[in-house]
Order: structure tokens, then C-alpha cells, then sequence
């Protein structure tokens, strides 16, 4: 695909044309060490060095709580909900595409999920190579460094004001036009963005799996019961952190409330995760999963088994979010599967 | 079928739930219509005896209060607690880690003998309790939901789960990643992490969620930086009726 150079000073001409017709998020400082994608306005200052956005893209195309249907307990009528603001995340790191290229594969597959289908094709994603890495990450030990697909446009910064953007859609390549004059990015401009890329990559491998990532569903399968699992679930606070944070968790639970008439109600749905207790609650108060140890378990073997046995990737793009957000400091893939790795030593 | 009665009582408290439920205003004419309120001391005047839910608010602090509760129990065929006070005791329970002299005396003064107390209490030590609207102050919204609930003959759903999953959703900085305490990681969520969503922490006002890991909460809240003083008022501020206050 087309690779163009593009000025910093253009920018606020482009993103103010774009935010005629999309929401536009960019990545900015929300305090000290904490940045995360926020609506644009004119003479915000973007955060290019950013490490890691605090809340993960998936908010954009999957909300925490979600209207799906409205109903009529009277005519026992129901209308699905479909909401799709048209959206630009400006700024989105490789390893968040990565994951929302899951979600799309995870959650469009099979009988596909309407309303985030919509949502999705309403986005358009414009991805951005890492200047820094977050010191929680390890998306380059997970395969997760780089992706080939899923972005509209690929912005990659060569220098104080100048960004080689890759065209990775039409749609992509014709918002990058609005403003008229592109210029096709030099063998030079090319070379800069390689290297900047091989900077941060190299960087990346600073946290790092000891063994092949995909090695990572043959080592579980042997660890189903390993002592770790109870030694750090001890701590575990199941307080849903580390699901929530994460760019490819996508549980949710439905839930109806009527209007104060007790007439029309509405169906909606809200985020969920497999670290809370009452998850794998059913009817009659059974619940599958009920000690600690359990879930605790279960969150590894789905990122590190179950979503490889169904579309030959780790559920963890190495994001480091859940390490971070855990108050107990317990959740940690890396930490987790290489101590596997080193627990059953004498079988490799 | 006939609407359903209800009545609404008070104990040691501030009436400030009574008062959240007034707020609805609007909201509370439509809710009420489906029902025959027959006492509710904010809105309407007067009183009866015959009700089927009763929707009782504060704690108990006073041996003569057992009894008034008793008999409120026996009329109603429906017990709700309203808010922290009367679901788990609340702040009133901060005087459970006083002597009784020295509180009664800041209380009543000389006359502190005329006004017999003992530890502060949450309705469910005395009486069964069938529903709990949690909460200092209640959430309007919630309560209406769960009337709601009531009504349609469902169970009400209040969450099961800890503060953080809200506020995740809400998508707010972690106060612990700022180097500060938050009660969010036991505390039933439902109130959206208001506090945390304001700038604060949680103070743990909807009591402990079920399954609270107490033992991973301390040594979570024991950093650097912070006093185990600071960590013990925290967790005596709200949850003093519980295994969480030391
Ligand atoms: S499991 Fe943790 S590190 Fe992996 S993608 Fe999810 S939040 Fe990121
Ligand atoms: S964030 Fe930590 S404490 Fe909370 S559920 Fe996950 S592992 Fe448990
Ligand atoms: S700020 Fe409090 S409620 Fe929010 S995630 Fe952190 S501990 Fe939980
Ligand atoms: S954040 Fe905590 S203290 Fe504040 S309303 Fe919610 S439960 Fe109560």
C-alpha cells in the first residue's frame, strides 16, 4: 500500500475536517504518567509520547453498559437498539489494533454481534507506532509488536514534525486527502519510520517471555494444576480489574429495567468478567467456578489456551493494563506463564 | 389486586434516604401511584398500622428500639433496610469503638444518664431483613428500581460485585495507582464509584460485598505512605459492623 509523508503542521486542518463528520479521539496527558484517548478540540496538546492509553479502545466499538433492545411488557413488542456515532481513534498502539482485529474475529464470527458490528464499521482506526513502552508491557514477546491489518491509516513519527502514514484503506487514504496535496513518502521518510519502529521494538523486549509464545497453550495444558494458581489467587480481590482493563475481554451481562409505569422497559447490557464471583453463577445459585483459585485459573487459561484453540493467537496482546491495574499484584500474564515455564523445566 | 401498602420508618439516622426518595420527585409520583403509601413522615401526613412493605431507615442504638422494630417486623409482610444505617449499620457504629460514657456524655451531656444507648446496630442483628436498599445516602435511582422489582414480583438485582468494576467502567485512574487507600476493592458496587468519579475514594457506604477478600485488602491497603491508623479509620467509618473494622 501507499506510504505518504505528512507534516505535523497539517494536522489541525485535517483533524478539524474529520471532526466535522466523526468524533475524533487522540491520545493526551490526563495527568503525570496517565494518558488515555480523548475527544479532540482545537489546540489540545497531544501526548505523541504516550506509553499506553489508560482505558483500552474497546470502550469505543463495545461501551461498558449498552442499550440492545427496548420492549413493551403490554404488546410484548421488542425493537432492537442499534447506536453508531461515526468515530476516528486517532493514535491507536499496534497491540490495541491487534486486539480489536480479535475482538472483530471473536465477536463478528459465528451469529455476529449487531451492535458491535455497527459500531465497527462506524470507527475508523488510525494506528500509531509506540515512541515508549510502558514498564507493565510485553506486547513484543506475545507477537503483538506488529500488525498488518486492521488499521484504516498507519502513523509512524520520523521526526519532531514529520509522520510517514502507511494507507491501509481506501477510506483511510481519501480522510488523509480531505485537505488536499498528499505527498508520497520519500525512500528516506520509508527508512526513518523502519528504524523508528526497530527502536521501540528492541526497546519492548525489555519484558519478555523465555520461550516461544506459541509454545504457550501446550505449556498450560500440562500446568492445569500447578500450585501457582492458589498461591497468587490467595490475593485475589475478585474485583473484575484485570478483565475489564483488558483490550480483548468481552463478557458482558444482560440485564432489563422497566420505566416508572411499568409499561416499556429496556434491555441493555454491561461489562462482565470472569474474575468476579458471580460469574459462572446459574439458576439455582450453582455456581461452576467458585473458589478463587478457580477463576483465577480460567482468566489464564482463556488468554493463553482457549482463544489460541479458536483463532491461533494468545488472548493477551501484552498490553500490560491488568498488571497495572491490579491493586492486589497478581495479575500478570508474563510473570504467570514464564514461571510456568519454569516449573515444569525438566519437561522441555 | 389491591396496590400494595407501604410505610416508611426511621431510627437513629438522618432521614437523609427518606429525603433521596423525596427528591424523585416527578419520578416519585408515577412509582408511588402503582402503591398506597400510609406513612412516610417527608411526603404525606398521617399514619396506619396496616402496610405490607415497610421501608425502615437508621440503626438501632437504644434497648427500647428492638421493640418498636419488632412490631414493625410482624405488621409487614416486606422488610426493606434503607440505606447504610439500617443495612449495616453505618456510621453510627463509629461510637461502638468508644467507651459508653465518654460518648454519651459528648451526646447528652449531665442528662446522659436519663438516655440509656448501647453499641449501634444495623436492623438485621435484631430483625429479619428481606431487602436491602444499601447506600449513604441511597441511590434515588436504585431505590427506585428495586420498588420496581418489588412490584413486577422479581428479585431485586443489586450488584454483586466490588466498587472497581464500576469504576473501571466509568474509566477512572485507580486511586491506588496515585498512591492513595480506596475501600472500592470490598465495597458492593452499585452507586457508578460516585466517589472515586468525584476525585475522591470510596468509603465503603454500601458495606461489604459478598465474598470480600478482607485478609488480600489489608496488605493491600498497608503501603508505604500509609498509617495503619489511617487504614483502621477508613475501615470503621462505614463498615464498623463488620469484619473489615479492626
Ligand atoms: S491480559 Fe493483561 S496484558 Fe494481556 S492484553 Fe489483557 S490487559 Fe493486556
Ligand atoms: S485485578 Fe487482581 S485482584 Fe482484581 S480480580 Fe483481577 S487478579 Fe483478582
Ligand atoms: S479507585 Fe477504588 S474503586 Fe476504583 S479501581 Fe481503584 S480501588 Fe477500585
Ligand atoms: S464510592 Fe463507595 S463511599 Fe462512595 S457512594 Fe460508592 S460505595 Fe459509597
Amino acid at each position: 500500500m501507499t506510504t505518504y509523508t505528512v507534516y505535523k503542521e497539517q494536522l489541525p486542518e485535517l483533524f478539524g475536517k474529520w471532526s466535522e463528520e466523526y468524533s475524533l479521539y487522540v491520545p493526551a496527558k490526563l495527568r503525570e504518567g496517565f494518558y488515555d484517548l480523548v475527544a479532540w478540540k482545537p489546540g489540545l496538546e497531544i501526548a505523541w509520547d504516550f506509553d499506553v492509553a489508560y482505558n483500552s479502545p474497546k470502550r469505543f466499538l463495545f461501551p461498558p453498559r449498552e442499550a440492545l433492545i427496548t420492549f413493551d411488557r403490554r404488546t410484548c413488542e421488542a425493537k432492537p437498539v442499534f447506536e453508531a456515532p461515526p468515530q476516528i481513534l486517532f493514535g491507536v498502539h499496534p497491540y490495541d489494533v491487534k486486539a480489536i482485529n480479535q475482538l472483530d474475529q471473536l465477536l463478528e464470527g459465528g451469529a455476529p454481534d449487531q451492535n458491535y458490528v455497527r459500531r465497527r464499521e462506524a470507527t475508523v482506526i488510525m494506528a500509531y507506532e509506540p515512541l515508549t513502552v510502558s514498564s507493565t508491557a510485553f506486547w513484543a514477546s506475545v507477537g503483538a509488536g506488529t500488525v498488518a491489518h486492521g488499521f484504516d491509516l498507519y502513523w509512524t513519527k520520523i521526526g519532531p514534525a514529520a509522520f510517514t502514514v502507511e494507507v491501509g484503506s481506501a477510506k483511510g487514504e481519501e480522510l488523509l486527502s480531505l485537505c488536499g496535496g498528499l505527498v508520497p513518502a520519500t525512500a528516506g521518510d520509508k527508512e526513518g519510520a523502519r528504524r523508528a519502529r526497530a527502536r521501540v521494538q528492541f526497546r519492548a523486549r525489555k519484558n519478555s517471555l523465555r520461550y516461544n509464545w506459541e509454545e504457550t497453550p501446550r505449556l498450560l495444558a500440562k500446568c492445569w494444576d500447578s500450585p501457582l494458581w492458589r498461591r497468587y489467587s490467595q490475593m485475589c480481590l475478585a474485583c473484575g480489574s484485570c478483565n475489564l482493563v483488558c483490550p480483548t475481554c468481552y463478557c458482558f451481562d444482560i440485564r432489563d429495567e422497566v420505566d416508572d409505569q411499568l409499561g416499556e422497559g429496556v434491555r441493555y447490557r454491561e461489562w462482565d468478567g470472569c474474575m468476579l464471583e458471580g460469574f459462572a453463577k446459574v439458576a439455582g445459585n450453582h455456581n461452576f467456578r467458585p473458589k478463587a483459585q478457580d477463576r483465577y485459573r480460567h482468566r489464564y487459561f482463556r488468554k493463553g489456551k482457549y482463544i489460541y484453540d479458536k483463532i491461533g493467537e494468545l488472548g493477551c496482546v501484552g498490553c500490560g493494563r491488568c498488571v497495572r491495574a491490579c491493586t492486589a499484584g497478581i495479575a500478570n500474564p508474563l510473570k504467570v506463564f514464564n514461571e510456568l515455564w519454569e516449573e515444569t523445566a525438566h519437561e522441555h | 389486586m389491591a396496590k400494595p401498602k407501604i410505610a416508611f420508618f426511621d431510627f437513629a439516622g438522618c432521614e437523609g434516604d427518606q429525603l433521596q426518595i423525596a427528591n424523585l420527585e416527578e419520578r416519585l409520583l408515577d412509582i408511588l401511584g402503582h402503591v398506597e403509601v400510609v406513612s412516610f413522615r417527608e411526603v404525606v401526613t398521617g399514619h396506619s398500622d396496616d402496610y405490607d412493605v415497610a421501608f425502615v431507615e437508621g440503626s438501632i442504638t437504644r434497648p427500647g428500639d428492638e421493640e418498636r422494630l419488632k412490631e414493625i417486623r410482624k405488621n409487614a409482610k416486606i422488610l426493606v433496610a434503607l440505606g447504610a444505617c439500617a443495612a449495616i449499620g453505618g456510621i453510627n457504629c463509629l461510637k461502638n469503638f468508644q467507651a459508653e460514657n465518654v460518648y454519651r456524655e459528648e451526646v447528652y451531656g449531665a442528662h446522659a444518664r436519663w438516655y440509656p444507648t448501647y453499641a449501634a446496630r444495623p436492623l438485621k442483628s435484631v430483625v429479619k431483613v428481606d431487602a436491602e436498599v444499601p447506600g449513604c445516602p441511597i441511590d434515588g435511582a436504585e431505590f427506585a428500581r428495586i420498588t420496581k422489582d418489588l412490584l413486577l414480583g422479581r428479585t431485586p438485582w443489586v450488584p454483586d460485585f466490588p466498587v472497581c468494576v464500576e469504576c473501571k467502567q466509568a474509566g477512572n485512574v485507580c486511586r491506588y495507582e496515585m498512591g492513595r487507600m480506596c475501600l472500592g476493592i470490598i465495597t458492593r458496587a452499585g452507586c457508578g464509584a460516585a466517589c472515586v468519579s468525584q476525585g475522591a475514594h470510596c468509603w465503603g457506604c454500601r458495606g461489604l460485598v459478598p465474598g470480600a477478600n478482607l485478609d488480600a485488602a489489608r496488605i493491600v491497603m498497608d503501603r508505604p505512605g500509609t498509617s495503619r491508623k489511617a487504614v483502621q479509620d477508613l475501615l470503621r467509618f462505614f463498615l464498623g459492623d463488620t469484619g473489615a473494622a479492626l
